[in-house]
């Protein structure tokens, strides 16, 4: 029974992400090493991330309620979660991620 | 008729004079107050507290450059999209129609308070937004609606200072005219919340919503016009079902006329609860429902200016002169003794035969020739016949302050109807333009018919502030304690 769980919840390890940047910016250009250097130590081969950068596309911003950049958007698992900012607070990237602490 | 005296709209620039340009809000009143719109490529703030009409403004004026030709971008944050579409069609503007047209867009993007916050962010993603459908649809006008719920995701203030800053800078570098409306509010230590605001915005509207004795009223003021001349004043304002109506002051408030004495309200009784009666030069509602007594009120007081030898200008949007005349003479009020030595003249036309300005026309030139001391409506209510509601409020304005310049009183009888509050014509609260407002009313006990009268306001008056019970008999107006009194007085004496 506890085994079925587990393997019921695997497909929900899969992250999928949207990082809202405005070009060349000093934050955003923060905000996609501070994603990447995580989701490569993190979730190696367990997420889909697409960059908008809105200076070059607004309709993305405008579809998502994207009003500040850099914003992150993970879309799954579910519940949906916003996270404003450079993402240098590491501890608050990780807990929006849903990816313990400790490890 | 009223004249205009352009304020000096220029600023020296060393020996150069450079004309600001400026973006009409094709609102009448407020186009006069600002000398001509808001500045174009700079930054509007329109500022009050809840409910002070703020959104209505806005979007009035967003609706009417859009018709005007000139497409405009909103963005709420406010309230959600459909609710200022449907807000807006009950003003009878209709924004899917205009979207559809692509004359103007709304946007309303949710702004999500649960966002977790990690390291620095700005206003850029907005900016892109609307640097992106602004060009989709040719828009040089932004209205932002309102901006201090967009500044609610900074947390720290001068967070919240940067971004504005950053925003104004975005409009004036991009060519964007903006209307910005935001919330007043006190923080804790009593300094405004937002009073950086004023010192970025080259132009600053105030509105304000007060309750004076039982009256509600509304006030724009422009606080600040970088570069511009402005009326400084206070001007009245209301709401109609189909936009905002000011009192066409600005130049024309210098030419009022400071109340007059006072004169009779037409008889002693009346004069009694009014606190001597009313002003010379003065505007009086007298709201009731049909049957209360407003047109013999009016009369009432008609007569008693004809026999002090003033002249009387009576508006009859509901009865023919003659059927007035007979109905006021079973109260004993005879009129026509004074239309004969043309102290008294009468102007009747059907509200609806033609448009506010041809009425404002007749009236006019009437009241030019025959130089009435006081000017009669009688009711001002039927102007909402007379077209749109808006039209029939300006009309009700226009003429108003043309007595006001010239110190006619004016007195407007408005027909309430059953239970609705009694200081409203179809649902606008007019009484706070009113220097004096009368209230009629009557009530049924048992087999009992009664009347009252009560003065909700009377400026520069101590007047009663009950509802006082009245009957119309052949003597006119008497009041129920009069006729107690005298009636203890005769039971005294026969004792």
């Amino acid at each position: 029974m506890i085994l079925s769980v587990v393997e019921e919840s695997k497909p929900n390890d899969h992250r999928k992400m949207i990082l809202f940047v405005a070009g060349e910016g000093l934050n955003s250009v923060r905000a996609r090493e501070n994603l990447l250097r995580i989701c490569e130590e993190r979730l190696k081969g367990r997420y889909d991330l697409e960059v908008v950068d809105v200076l070059k596309d607004y309709k993305p911003a405008l579809a998502h309620n994207i009003l500040v950049t850099p914003a992150l958007l993970v879309t799954e698992p579910p519940p949906k979660v916003t996270v404003l900012g450079d993402l240098s607070d590491t501890r608050k990237l990780l807990k929006a991620l849903q990816l313990d602490l400790a490890e | 008729m009223v004249s205009i005296h352009p304020a000096p709209d220029q600023k020296m620039s060393g020996s150069r004079v450079r004309l600001l340009d400026k973006l009409p809000t094709h609102i009448p009143g407020l186009d006069l107050i600002l000398n001509g719109g808001i500045p174009e490529d700079r930054m509007t703030i329109l500022s009050g507290g809840p409910g002070s009409g703020k959104t209505m403004l806005a979007l009035e004026i967003f609706y009417r450059n859009a018709a005007a030709g000139t497409p405009g971008l909103m963005v709420c944050f406010e309230e959600g999209g459909e609710a200022v579409r449907i807000n807006a069609l009950t003003m009878g503007w209709d924004l899917n129609a205009m979207e559809e047209a692509g004359k103007l867009a709304v946007i309303h993007p949710e702004i999500d308070y649960g966002a977790i916050r990690s390291g620095e962010f700005n206003i850029e993603g907005l900016l892109a937004v609307l640097a992106g459908k602004a060009q989709e649809i040719g828009a040089r006008f932004i209205l932002i609606d309102a901006l201090d719920v967009l500044l609610r995701l900074f947390s720290d203030p001068e967070l919240q200072i940067d971004e504005c800053w950053n925003l104004n800078r975005w409009l004036s570098a991009n060519g964007m005219t903006a209307l910005v409306t935001a919330k007043l509010s006190q923080s804790l230590n009593g300094i405004e919340k937002y009073a950086f605001l004023d010192y970025l915005a080259d132009c600053v509207i105030y509105l304000d919503q007060r309750i004076v004795g039982q009256v509600m009223t509304r006030r724009l003021r422009v606080v600040k016009y970088r570069g511009s001349g402005y009326s400084s004043n206070e001007h009245p304002f209301i709401i109609t079902r189909d936009g905002l109506v000011l009192m066409p002051v600005t130049s024309a408030a210098l030419n009022h006329k400071p109340l007059g004495q006072v004169i009779s309200a037409g008889m002693d009784t009346l004069d009694r609860i009014m606190g001597g009666g009313y002003r010379q030069g003065s505007t009086v509602l007298i709201s009731g429902p049909t049957g209360s007594g407003k047109t013999t009120f009016s009369s009432l007081f008609a007569q008693a200016a004809c026999r002090r030898g003033e002249r009387v200008q009576y508006v009859s949007f509901e009865e023919s002169p003659e059927t007035l005349i007979i109905g006021m003479k079973s109260m004993n009020i005879d009129l026509a003794p004074h239309v004969a030595e043309q102290n008294l003249r009468f102007l009747t036309a059907m509200p609806e035969a033609m448009g506010v300005e041809e009425h404002l026309y007749r009236i006019f030139n009437s009241m030019e020739e025959f130089r009435p001391s006081h000017h009669i409506v009688d009711a001002v209510s039927a102007a909402v016949r007379m077209g749109s509601e808006k039209a029939a409020f300006n009309f009700m304005v226009r003429l108003m302050d043309e007595c006001k310049k010239n110190g006619i009183t004016c007195i407007y009888t408005n027909q309430t109807s059953s239970r609705a509050p009694v200081d409203e014509i179809s649902g606008v609260g007019i009484s706070s333009l009113m220097d004096t407002a009368v209230i009629l009313d009557y009530d049924r006990k048992g087999d009992i018919f009664g009347r009252s009268v009560l003065a909700l306001k009377s400026r520069g008056a101590s007047h009663s502030h009950r509802f006082h019970r009245f009957q119309m008999t052949d003597q006119g107006i008497l009041m129920d304690e009069d006729i107690e009194e005298d009636n203890d007085e005769a039971e005294g004496d026969s004792r």
